[in-house]
C-alpha cells in the first residue's frame, strides 16, 4: 500500500462523514428524520455504509493491486499483514485488501440489486393480492406459502445447478426471485387495510383505474414497511450470497466477492487466518450497519412506536 | 377448531407436494448427469446406458415423475445413485445428527437469548444494556458459517479444546454405544451447536428485550408491584408470561433458520446431517436424495409454522379460532 492509497482511504472516511452530516442536516427538517437520528446506532450505521460504498466506488484508488493480480506466487502466498499488504495475502498470493475493496462492489451490488428485484416483485404481488382479493389473492398467497416452505439457500442451490458457470446478473435475478415472498405478505397486509380507506374510495369514485389507485394512492402509503424490510433484507441477501459463494455455487471464483474470499481462504485458515477472517468481518460490519439503519428507519417511519 | 386443523394439514400436504414437484423438475433439468461427473471420463457409453436404464432415467421426464409419485405414495423415496442405498436410509442416518444439532442450538439460543433479553429490558439504557445490545446486533449480523470458521480456528486449531469436525471419533467411537462415546459425541457437538446457537441467541435477545419492554410498561405490572410482590416474581411470573407470547412465533421461525443455517455449519464442521447430505447430493446430481431432502425440509418448515399457530391458540385465548 503506498501513500496515495492511504490518502484515498482517508478521503473515503471523510466522504462518509460528509454524507452522514449532509443527511443529518436534511433529516432534521422533518420529525421522522429527527427520530431517525435519535436512534443511537443510526449515525454510526450510516457512516459504515457510506464508507464501504465509497470504498467500492473508489476501489482503484484505495487498492494498491488489481483484484486478480497474483503478486508473487512463489514468495508471497499467505503473507501476514504488513505495510505492503495491510491485510496480508491469500493462498493465491493476491492482496486481501485489494480484493476486499473490489469485492465490495460485487457484494454490495448484489445485495442492493437483488433486494430491488425482490421488493419490486414482492410489492407488485402483494399489492395485486391485497387489492383484488378473491381467487387472485388465494392463488398468489398459496404460491407464497410454497416459496416460504423451502429453505432459501436450499432452493438457491438447486436452481443454481441449472447453470455450468453462473453469471453475476443471473445470480442477482435468482436471489431476487427467491427473496420476495416475505415482502409480498407484508405489502398484502398493508394494502388490505389501506384499500378500505376513504381516500381510496374517493380515488375510485373519481374514475381512477386499479393501476392508478394502486400505484398512486395505495403503495405510497405502504412505503414505510416496504423500505424497512428492504433495508433489513439487503443484509440477508449479502449473507445468502456469502453462503452460496462459500459453497462454490455463488459468484464464480477469480472475481472477488466477500463470500468466495472466505471460501478461498478457508483451506489455509490455520496458516493464514487473515484471508478468511477479514472478508467475514467486512460482511458482519456491513450487515450490522444495515440492521442498525433498518431499526432506526422502522422507529422513524412508524410514529405509533413514538408513543411508547 | 378441528375443521381449522384439518384445513391447515391439507394445505400443508399441498405445499409439500408443490415443493417436491418443483425440486424434482428443476434438479432433473440441472446441467450434468448423476453418473458422469466432470472429473471422470472413464465410464464407457455402454455402462452409462445400462446405468441409466437400471435407474429408469431413459424414460421421459413426465413418466419418471409419475413413477416417483407412485413410489412416494407407497412410502418409497427411491435409490441414491452415488451412495448405492435407499434414500430413506440415507435420510434416516442424517436426520438424528441434524436433530441433535438443532436441539442443542435451540437450547443455547433460547436460554441465552431469553436471559439476555430479560436482563437488558430490566436494566434498560444501562451500560450493560447498550454493550450487550451492540454485541447482539453484531453477532446476529455475522455469516453463520464464518462464525463457525472463527470458532473452529480459535477453539480447535489454536487452543485444541475441541475437535475440528465430524460427529465422533472415527477410531474409538465409530458408533455411539457407550458412556465415553456419548461424551465424545457431545464434545464434537459443542462447537457446531455453539455456532448456530449464538447467532440465534443474539436474535432472540433483541426480540425478547423489545417484547419485555412493551409488557413492563403496562398497568397490570404496576398493579403487581403495588400489591407489594417481590420484583423477581413480578418480572418472571407476571411480565414474562405475556412477553413470551410473540416468542412462540419465533420458535416456529427458528426451525427453517436452523435448517438453512445448518446447511453451511454442517459443511464447515463436516457434520453428517441433512444439510451436508443435501449439498453433496445437489453437487453430485443425486436426484432422489435431493427430492427426498426437499420433502423432509419443507415438511419440517410447514410443521414448524403449524405448531407455532397451535401453540399460539393454546397460549392466548384471544387468538383461538372460532369455528372457522
Amino acid at each position: 500500500m503506498n501513500i496515495w492509497n492511504w490518502v484515498a482511504l482517508g478521503g473515503a472516511a471523510v466522504a462518509a462523514l460528509l454524507v452522514v452530516a449532509v443527511v443529518r442536516r436534511r433529516a432534521s427538517a422533518s420529525a421522522s428524520g429527527r427520530r431517525f437520528f435519535r436512534h443511537p446506532t443510526a449515525a454510526p450505521g450510516l457512516f459504515v455504509l457510506a464508507f464501504f460504498v465509497t470504498v467500492a466506488v473508489a476501489a482503484p484508488l484505495v487498492a494498491p493491486y488489481k483484484p486478480y493480480q497474483q503478486i508473487d506466487i512463489v514468495h508471497l502466498q499467505n503473507r501476514s499483514p504488513s505495510t505492503r499488504n495491510v491485510l496480508g495475502t491469500d493462498p493465491f498470493s493476491r492482496d486481501v485488501w485489494s480484493r476486499l475493496a473490489y469485492g465490495a462492489r460485487i457484494s454490495l451490488g448484489i445485495g442492493a440489486l437483488a433486494m430491488l428485484v425482490a421488493v419490486t416483485i414482492g410489492g407488485a404481488v402483494g399489492a395485486t393480492a391485497g387489492y383484488f382479493r378473491g381467487w387472485m389473492d388465494a392463488a398468489l398467497m398459496r404460491l407464497v406459502d410454497v416459496g416460504l416452505a423451502m429453505p432459501r439457500i436450499f432452493a438457491m442451490l438447486v436452481v443454481v445447478a441449472l447453470w455450468d458457470h453462473i453469471a453475476v446478473p443471473v445470480l442477482v435475478l435468482l436471489i431476487g426471485l427467491t427473496g420476495w415472498f416475505a415482502t409480498s405478505r407484508l405489502v398484502r397486509a398493508e394494502v388490505l387495510s389501506l384499500r378500505e380507506r376513504d381516500f381510496v374510495a374517493a380515488a375510485r369514485a373519481l374514475g381512477a383505474g386499479p393501476g392508478r389507485v394502486i400505484g398512486r394512492h395505495v403503495l405510497p402509503n405502504a412505503a414505510a414497511p416496504i423500505i424497512v424490510s428492504a433495508a433489513l433484507g439487503i443484509g440477508n441477501v449479502m449473507l445468502l450470497e456469502a453462503g452460496l459463494s462459500f459453497l462454490g455455487m455463488g459468484v464464480p471464483s477469480p472475481a472477488p466477492s466477500w463470500g468466495n474470499m472466505i471460501a478461498d481462504g478457508w483451506p489455509k485458515i490455520a496458516v493464514a487466518p487473515w484471508s478468511a477472517t477479514f472478508p467475514g468481518l467486512a460482511i458482519s460490519l456491513v450487515v450490522m450497519a444495515l440492521n442498525a439503519v433498518g431499526d432506526a428507519l422502522r422507529d422513524a417511519l412508524d410514529p405509533r412506536k413514538e408513543a411508547v | 377448531m378441528i375443521a381449522w386443523v384439518v384445513r391447515r394439514v391439507a394445505a400443508s400436504v399441498a405445499i409439500i407436494w408443490a415443493v417436491v414437484t418443483l425440486t424434482f423438475f428443476v434438479i432433473h433439468a440441472a446441467r450434468g448427469s448423476p453418473f458422469l461427473p466432470e472429473q471422470s471420463q472413464s465410464v464407457s457409453p455402454e455402462t452409462l446406458d445400462r446405468l441409466r436404464r437400471q435407474f429408469g432415467l431413459d424414460r421421459s421426464l413426465p413418466e419418471q415423475y409419475v413413477l416417483y409419485l407412485r413410489n412416494l405414495a407407497r412410502g418409497e423415496l427411491g435409490e441414491s445413485f452415488v451412495l448405492r442405498r435407499p434414500v430413506a436410509d440415507a435420510l434416516a442416518d442424517a436426520m438424528p445428527h441434524t436433530f441433535f444439532l438443532a436441539l442443542a442450538a435451540l437450547l443455547i439460543d433460547f436460554t441465552a437469548g431469553l436471559a439476555l433479553g430479560i436482563y437488558q429490558a430490566v436494566r434498560e439504557r444501562s451500560v450493560g444494556d447498550v454493550v450487550l445490545g451492540n454485541v447482539a446486533l453484531f453477532v446476529n449480523s455475522m455469516p453463520t458459517f464464518w462464525l463457525g470458521l472463527v470458532l473452529l480456528l480459535g477453539f480447535a486449531q489454536w487452543l485444541h479444546w475441541f475437535p475440528t469436525g465430524g460427529p465422533s471419533d472415527p477410531v474409538l467411537c465409530p458408533r455411539v454405544d457407550s458412556l465415553p462415546c456419548l461424551l465424545d459425541f457431545f464434545w464434537h457437538l459443542t462447537l457446531p451447536a455453539l455456532t448456530l446457537g449464538l447467532v440465534g441467541a443474539a436474535g432472540t435477545a433483541r426480540f425478547q428485550r423489545a417484547a419485555m419492554l412493551e409488557v413492563i410498561r403496562q398497568e397490570y405490572v404496576r398493579t403487581a408491584r403495588a400489591k407489594g410482590l417481590r420484583e423477581g416474581r413480578v418480572l418472571l411470573v407476571h411480565a414474562l408470561r405475556n412477553a413470551l407470547l410473540p416468542f412462540i412465533t419465533l420458535v416456529g421461525l427458528a426451525f427453517p433458520f436452523l435448517l438453512t443455517g445448518a446447511v453451511l455449519v454442517e459443511t464447515v464442521y463436516s457434520w453428517p446431517g441433512m444439510g451436508l447430505l443435501a449439498v453433496r447430493a445437489i453437487l453430485q446430481r443425486d436426484y432422489y436424495v435431493v427430492t427426498g431432502a426437499a420433502l423432509v425440509t419443507s415438511a419440517m418448515v410447514v410443521l414448524g409454522s403449524l405448531m407455532a399457530d397451535l401453540l399460539y391458540a393454546v397460549a392466548d385465548p384471544r387468538i383461538r379460532v372460532r369455528g372457522a
